[in-house]
């Protein structure tokens, strides 16, 4: 890219995420403002300002009927007369909303930036919550249809399973090993462990685990959750003079494809995936071994093997037969969504993308605790993916001991 | 029976076809497209059986997938089919033109295809 020999090298100061789940008694703009504080506090501002504020968030105008929520955000928070804006990119928009903060301040333009992402998808029916996700999907060509975010997976699947192999067992071990992690991270929306036994062994099992998009099932896919998460970014030389380790912001990229999978040449190729990884490996200088964890978007079960294999951990096939071998858990080769992923964690969209990177900046500051700290973990990376797979954002996080 | 309403978009440049509409080609950019509609039946690329429906479907599940037809446009359709055990990707469907769901009391027409044996 052009003129990046130009930018400043920026990192994170603070980082603050408020539990996911169902939150009935909080607003969408409550989970904001928690969040935002969190973070601020977490950074030593809790009486400062901020130049800029980017808020993620997918929804608000549809499902609480509200917009322009960062100028409504600044106000509460009395951070004006910070330059406030609201950045919607489907599930991606937490990832959208870090890439802005970061060019912000990369640029010189401003030196204190709060990002936060937030969504409130519980206070609507099943039956809303999946129709709205399913909005991005393309009026004519997919949403008349009734096609869900789900039945995109579930068509992905079944293509993926036929062409490399992966199975039914792969993606139950996918799910029991983000719910055992979600277990142990306490802004988890989902606490509770579930065995191979109890969603696909047992008889018991059919009952469990009902398919909802053949042949995904119901512990395939990620909930649906309230949450948010927040962060303050700021010139990396700034950022060393803080009491908590900086982390550098080290490589960042962005790709996206065409909206509807069946005008992708190969619609079993996640082409955003893989250059927006190249794009961020590239400009971090590190190559896919030099990861020591990643928070890869795992709405459902098989987007985590199918990344894990286009960010360049395995090659194409091998990815389920990795997780099987265990060489993704935590200890393993290279543990991925050891805060439980969106499987556990929890996937409110504007949230996600934010959520993603606050999880990676607690592990390198190892702060997470023994029973999920990725040990000596010093670079990270996340992928928020966006539609299906037509706007994918990927950062590469490290480490800056001052 | 009702025709198959869908239009698809041909580059007159470089001949790539596109389905739904492009304002450029999606391979060499053009802007100048030849209308043409799907021909004969269609293959099954992949399909799902979707339990949990979307707002507006007051249905148990619905079965949709993406087909190729033989001039090679590919669409998004429901699928007529009452279990996916006769569905298998490859096999041939008949492409048909019908409501595909309700807004306002009013059908919105789609595609619908009907499994070939």
């Amino acid at each position: 890219m052009a003129g990046r020999e130009h930018f400043r090298d920026v990192a994170i100061i603070g980082a603050g995420m408020i539990p996911f789940g169902r939150r009935d008694e909080d607003s969408l703009m409550d989970m904001l403002a928690y969040a935002s504080l969190n973070a601020l506090d977490d950074a030593g501002m809790g009486d400062q300002t901020v130049d800029a504020v980017y808020v993620a968030n997918m929804g608000g105008g549809i499902l609480q009927h509200q917009t322009a929520i960062a100028s409504s955000l600044v106000d509460r928070l009395s951070l004006l007369p910070a330059a406030a804006e609201t950045i919607e990119n489907g599930p991606a928009s937490g990832a959208s909303a870090v890439k802005n903060g970061l060019l912000a301040v990369a640029s010189g333009y401003y030196d204190m930036v709060l990002v936060v992402g937030g969504e409130k998808m519980r206070e609507v029916t099943g039956w809303r919550a999946t129709d709205f996700v399913a909005t991005m999907t393309h009026p004519l060509a997919e949403y008349i249809y009734g096609v869900t975010l789900p039945g995109m997976a579930g068509m992905f699947t079944r293509l993926y399973m036929e062409r490399y192999g992966v199975t039914r067992e792969h993606l139950v071990g996918v799910a029991v090993k983000n719910q055992e992690m979600g277990g142990l991270n306490p802004y988890a929306h989902v606490e509770m462990a579930i065995t191979r036994q109890g969603i696909f062994d047992s008889p018991d099992s059919v009952v469990n685990n009902p398919p909802v998009a053949d042949p995904l099932h119901l512990y395939d896919a990620c909930p649906v959750s309230d949450g948010a998460a927040a962060l303050i970014l700021c010139p990396l030389e700034m950022a060393k003079k803080a009491k908590k380790p900086a982390v550098l912001i080290a490589g960042f990229g962005q790709a996206t494809d065409t909206q509807t999978l069946q005008e992708r040449e190969d619609p079993t190729d996640l082409k955003a995936v893989t250059l927006a990884a190249q794009q961020a490996y590239e400009m971090a200088q590190v190559k896919p071994g030099d990861i020591d964890l990643a928070e890869l978007h795992d709405a459902f079960t098989i987007l985590e093997i199918a990344e894990s294999e286009h960010v360049g951990f395995f090659k194409k096939g091998e990815g389920g037969k990795a997780v099987a071998a265990g060489k993704t858990r935590l200890g393993g080769q290279i543990p991925i969504n050891v805060s439980g992923g969106l499987k556990a964690r929890g996937h409110p969209v504007g949230a996600t993308g934010v959520a993603q990177v606050v999880d990676i900046v607690f592990q390198l500051r190892q702060e997470v605790g023994k029973a999920r700290q990725v040990k000596n973990a010093r670079t990270g990376l996340t992928v928020n993916f966006g539609g299906f797979g037509n706007n994918v954002l990927a950062f590469v996080l490290r480490r800056v001991d001052s | 029976m009702r025709a198959i309403e869908i239009e698809a978009y041909q580059c007159k440049k470089c001949g790539k076809i596109h389905y739904p509409f492009h304002d450029r080609c999606l391979a060499c950019k053009g802007r100048e497209f030849e209308i043409i509609k799907p021909q004969g039946n269609a293959k099954l690329v992949t399909f799902t059986q979707i339990f949990n429906l979307p707002w507006g479907f007051d249905q148990r599940f619905l079965f949709i997938g993406v087909a190729e037809f033989e001039n090679g446009i590919k669409a998004m359709g429901q699928i007529k089919a009452e279990s996916g055990e006769n569905l298998k990707l490859g096999m041939s469907m008949k492409p048909t033109w019908d409501a595909v769901r309700y807004q306002a009391g009013e059908p919105v027409y789609g595609l619908i295809f009907e499994p070939l044996g």
